[in-house]
């Protein structure tokens, strides 16, 4: 059933993605403009870094039981990714310089996760996605905060991405996440290093 | 009765005015805030007085001061109607080189907003471009500045208004070349959208479009070895590379470029090497029209093309190798046995 409705979620995504010239209002001042291209900047890393953390798990897990569930989490971040690209490449926005690292260790944290197995994975995916949608909220609040009908769309499209990565946090607590050994220390360090990589994606 | 008036009023600028000295003024920056405060300030005043005043009155009435303030009072009452529209519009000079500053914190207190009335930056920038066809005869120079703010009526001692001198000729200068560029490159690109014209290849659009940037510095020729070494200097590099990322982003843009990944980096770093090379190039350049450098530019282009096809076939190669390893691995096995077990 969880499964029905995250395939029903991706239609109006798809449906967004010939308006995206719009998503975003024209700058005002040089201030604004680079609040906005910061936020779209850390976000676009955001989704990348997700979209190989989970190449990871698939590389190690994708034969198992669980390959399936990690395939569609995967089909949805890339879905993300590809809506941050059409919005980056359209307004202009400067990709952070360090997507080369995140390639490299979104993989490599995705796969030493897996390694410890199913419910490895899934604590990885949790302590992530938890992050991520906290720091959603923290955009939303943002621009919640500045001008609510301005960033409409904007905000339309972030509130739906959180939507999906609660849903993937929820999917991976579900699936025994907490039944891994050292899941306190794992999910701290994995959120640790998520806060370093998004105040550093936003400036670089 | 109209007096008192004029001195409460004079009074609250003044007010204003040592709000502005009360800032703390320790560093460098802050300094030429404070400065661009007094001068703000300075022409509210001229706007308080000249708002006392009916619009088409000549300047012969007591409270002019400096000769800057008459012929800027001559200037306004002439441009009265027809600068109206264009002053509104032209509010955020795109072309300033200082950093831009909204330019509400100095509307006039009493809600009088002049039509007529000009920023400091868009004055600056009207001074800097009429000092542009001094500098064949005084070079990038405070001479030139003088020599521009006198053809435009002010005094040459409004040369005071620019603390960096020479390097805000040079800034300025350049500003204005890449603004022009992003018009040509924007009529271009919407000519292609309306299918008027055909697409150009990315190799000749980035031909043509340095080409065409870097002919823009052919009336400056002789002394543009001098205005290059004054952007070298240090308190220059930051703008002088701000605005060469930024016309180098605008080349590629129109160039089609949407990148979001590495190659963002690299396509803007290659062009940016090409365009200062070229730029070298054309410094020491005596043939007729510059050929020599043309020349030069499309070598350059070319090595690029063929560097990007060459890396190309370099990954095409090493993955059919990849592939033809790990077949005859495969085949290895198979012939040893390993494989049964599966």
């Amino acid at each position: 059933m969880i499964r029905q409705c995250l395939k029903c979620r991706a239609v109006p995504v798809l449906q967004q993605s010939a308006r995206a010239y719009s998503i975003f209002p024209t700058p005002l001042d040089s201030e604004e403009k680079e609040m906005l291209h910061r936020i779209v900047r850390v976000d676009h890393a955001g989704e990348y870094g997700a979209n190989r953390i989970y190449a990871g798990q698939m590389a190690v897990l994708g034969r198992s039981k669980t390959g399936p569930l990690i395939q569609e989490m995967w089909d949805q971040e890339k879905k993300h990714l590809q809506k941050f690209n059409e919005i980056l490449s359209e307004n202009r926005v400067r990709p952070t310089a360090l997507l080369p690292l995140w390639n490299i260790a979104g993989f490599a944290l995705g796969a030493s996760t897996a390694l410890l197995g199913k419910e490895g994975a899934m604590a990885c995916t949790v302590a992530v996605e938890e992050s991520i949608s906290a720091h959603y909220n923290s955009q939303i609040r943002a621009l919640m905060e500045k001008d609510p009908e301005r960033y409409t769309e904007l905000l339309q499209v972030i509130k739906e991405f959180r939507d999906d990565e609660i849903e993937h946090h929820d999917t991976g607590l579900e699936h025994d996440a907490e039944m891994v050994p050292g899941y306190w220390l794992m999910k701290n360090v994995i959120q640790l290093g998520c806060k370093v990589a998004i105040y550093v994606s936003q400036r670089v | 009765m109209a007096a008192l008036l004029r001195g409460l009023r004079a009074g609250r600028t003044l007010r204003g005015l040592s709000s502005v000295v009360a800032a703390p003024s320790a560093v460098n920056p802050q300094c030429s805030s404070l400065n661009r405060g007094f001068h703000r300030a300075a022409l509210r005043l001229q706007d308080e007085y000249k708002s006392d005043k009916p619009p088409s009155s000549s300047s012969s009435s007591s409270s002019s001061s400096t000769t800057y303030h008459e012929h800027y009072q001559a200037h306004s009452a002439e441009h009265d109607t027809a600068a109206e529209a264009s002053q509104h519009d032209s509010a955020s000079d795109p072309s300033a080189e200082q950093p831009e500053r909204p330019n509400t914190s100095y509307q006039d207190q009493s809600g009088e907003h002049g039509e007529e009335y000009e920023t400091e930056e868009q004055l600056q920038s009207r001074i800097l471009t009429a000092a542009l066809e001094f500098v064949p005869l005084h070079g990038w120079s405070m001479e030139a500045i003088a020599a521009g703010a006198e053809t435009l009526g002010l005094s040459s001692a409004s040369t005071g208004m620019f603390y960096n001198g020479a390097g805000d000729l040079v800034l300025h200068f350049i500003a204005h070349c890449n603004s022009q560029l992003t018009e040509i490159l924007a009529e271009q690109h919407k000519q292609v959208q309306l299918g008027q014209t055909e697409p150009k290849k990315t190799a000749d659009f980035l031909r043509e479009a340095v080409e065409t940037r870097l002919r823009m510095y052919i009336p400056y020729i002789e002394t543009w070895p001098q205005a290059m070494s004054i952007l070298l200097l240090p308190h220059n590099i930051p703008d002088c590379l701000k605005h060469l990322s930024s016309m180098v982003d605008d080349i590629w843009y129109y160039a089609g470029d949407r990148s979001t990944d590495m190659n963002w980096y690299t396509k803007r770093a290659v062009l940016t090497g090409i365009y200062n090379t070229t730029e070298l190039v054309m410094l020491q350049d005596s043939s007729p029209d510059f050929q020599d450098t043309w020349s030069f530019l499309d070598n350059r282009i070319q090595d690029v093309v063929n560097m990007a096809s060459s890396a190309k076939q370099v990954q095409s190669t090493g993955e059919a190798v990849v592939q033809g390893l790990m077949g005859a691995a495969v085949t290895l096995k198979n012939l040893t046995g390993l494989n049964q077990r599966r």
